[in-house]
């Protein structure tokens, strides 16, 4: 089997790639999306397959050189542990359908966990790993109450004379108790992707023992950026020139949020407050990656600081060959 | 960073030993120890009287009136869930790891309060106060902690120490319990000496593995 081809990516393909890949074509290929599709098992255990080696810088050196029948150990795909490692224990939601099968199971507690994002994460997406340690409620032996109410009793204490008491009634269900279990989830974190959004995992909430375990969600929250501004999809930034730069021109780069460079070339004056917008270098949108926002650019410029002397300022009154313009108005008006 | 290479190696071998068993469950092995990083959520547990840091929408009846915070028994109580971040905004980035003698604070989930602790007397023992106090987690300086522990970072599998940066006592519990309406859980409060009361352990939570770059990736592409 071709696993760079089932999963769709090339042989230089990053850990980042491979993952992203594998969690988009997860939730297409998943064989409960796909009923109508008689190989869909067969498609979805190739795709985990080929992530259990690809991931796995060893087994991928391994496959490289020998294909699948050099891998050492085979693979005992279990492909559901796959899986639950991008969407959670219990399956997945599919279109916004949670499970709403039985509301009369109790569920466990839902937990948001904020995640901390930088812009450059939101430009070049990432995957987070987390370890979730958490109670899980495994079969015991023996039996426990549950179901405990209250009711009413009534004894006859004689003829004609009876009593009615209150009694704590329980039925009798297998016992349980509460296991620490660990598993590593991996939190992808889409380019474009909005402060607020989450990314749930089913059932890796905190458990119910009479019931279901909630959900774990993270919500995302994207933290303040020392040069880019977010607006949308675009991105803010400003730059301070000097006076000369101002008047003359100048040439310059910015380094973005993934290290490539923009460049600004100036040739006329640029004047205190003014904007240059380039077109596509802002983010990636998050419904459509191929379409990117605009960096706005606004200049400032700044002053000579100390003054000037006699000679200097008679030089640049030759210079700019300007009259006397003092001009009053009320500029907070738009006269 | 040896403590991030770590991380990273056992990352492929925990995958190796999931897909091993073939259990519909799938009962994890344990990862390897690991570290406690800035933007994990988790419960603390008290060594010595086997209780979780909790916090509730309760306020104490006395002292400052501020939500209370106690020590519950139950390992399944969202309730329990703190998030470990820096001293100051930006102060320490998603997946960095706590050093020992670094300033944190614990900020409930449930709540958005801060770990907080102040010149006031706690219920039950007369020791000093410990609540839960701000709003979103912002509070004021009285919700910084030091964590102290042995060795260069807090690790998972060690039991540490909370000592506050403002009054320097440490967040500790000795037994005494309250009645109604939050029956059977424990006083938490500060106290000036450091014992085997005042010790703590990482359980349940999300943590997030130490990062291997830092943030601005230009390695991932």
């Amino acid at each position: 089997r071709d696993f760079y081809k089932i999963l769709g990516v090339p042989r230089s393909a990053s850990i980042k790639d491979i993952k992203k890949a594998y969690r988009k074509l997860a939730l297409q290929l998943h064989p409960d999306r796909n009923p109508d599709d008689p190989r869909a098992q067969e498609k979805f255990q190739d795709l985990g397959a080929a992530y259990e080696v690809l991931s796995d810088s060893e087994k991928r050196k391994q496959y490289d050189t020998y294909g699948e029948e050099g891998l050492k150990d085979g693979h005992q795909s279990s492909h559901g542990d796959i899986f639950s490692h991008f969407f959670g224990d219990f399956g997945f939601m599919f279109g916004g359908t949670p499970r709403q099968q039985d509301r009369n199971i109790p569920r466990g507690s839902d937990i948001i966990v904020d995640l901390e994002v930088t812009l450059e994460e939101v430009y070049a997406g990432n995957f987070v790993e987390v370890v979730r340690n958490k109670p899980v409620a495994r079969q015991a032996p023996g039996k426990r109450k549950c179901n405990c109410r209250q009711e009413m009793r009534t004894t006859q204490l004689g003829p004609g004379r009876f009593q009615m008491t209150q009694e704590v009634v329980c039925d009798e269900c297998p016992n349980v108790k509460l296991v620490n279990e660990e598993r590593t989830l991996e939190v992808e974190i889409e380019p474009g992707v909005r402060d607020g959004m989450e990314y749930p995992f089913i059932g890796e909430g905190e458990p119910h023992v009479d019931g279901e375990p909630g959900d774990l969600r993270f919500r995302i929250k994207v933290v303040k950026h020392s040069i880019f501004e977010r607006r949308g999809d675009d991105l803010y930034t400003n730059v301070t020139i000097s006076l000369v730069e101002s008047l003359v021109g100048f040439d310059m780069d910015i380094t973005h949020l993934d290290g490539h460079k923009v460049h600004i070339s100036r040739d006329k004056i640029t004047r205190p407050g003014a904007k240059l917008w380039k077109k596509g270098e802002g983010l990636p949108n998050f419904d459509n990656n191929n379409i990117k926002g605009s960096l706005i650019i606004t200049f400032d410029v700044d002053f000579p600081k100390e003054q000037l002397s006699e000679e200097a300022r008679e030089g640049i009154k030759q210079l700019l060959k300007q009259g006397s313009v003092q001009k009053v108005y009320n500029g907070l008006q738009g006269y | 960073m040896w403590s991030a290479g770590r991380g990273r190696a056992a990352g492929p071998a925990l995958l190796g030993v999931l897909l091993a068993l073939s259990l519909p469950g799938g009962r994890a092995a344990k990862t390897d120890v690991g570290l406690v990083t800035c933007g994990s959520v988790l419960k603390l547990l008290n060594t010595q009287h086997r209780v979780r840091l909790h916090s509730h929408d309760i306020k104490y009846g006395s002292g400052s009136g501020q939500q209370s915070v106690t020590g519950v028994e139950a390992s399944d109580d969202a309730n329990s869930y703190w998030r470990i971040r820096g001293g100051t905004e930006g102060g320490c980035p998603r997946g960095s790891p706590v050093r020992c003698g670094q300033a944190v604070r614990l900020t409930h989930v449930l709540t958005g309060k801060n770990l907080h602790t102040h010149h006031f007397r706690s219920p039950l023992s007369g020791n000093q106060e410990v609540s839960a106090f701000g709003e979103d987690g912002e509070g004021d300086d009285l919700d910084l902690w030091t964590v102290r522990c042995s060795g260069q970072h807090w690790e998972r599998e060690a039991a540490v120490r909370f000592q506050h940066v403002g009054t320097s006592v440490f967040l500790s519990v000795t037994g005494e319990q309250y009645g109604s309406p939050i029956r059977g859980q424990h006083e938490v409060h500060g106290m000036a000496s450091a014992s085997a009361h005042n010790k703590w352990k990482a359980m349940e939570g999300i943590f997030i593995k130490p990062s291997p770059d830092a943030p601005g990736g230009h390695d991932e592409l």
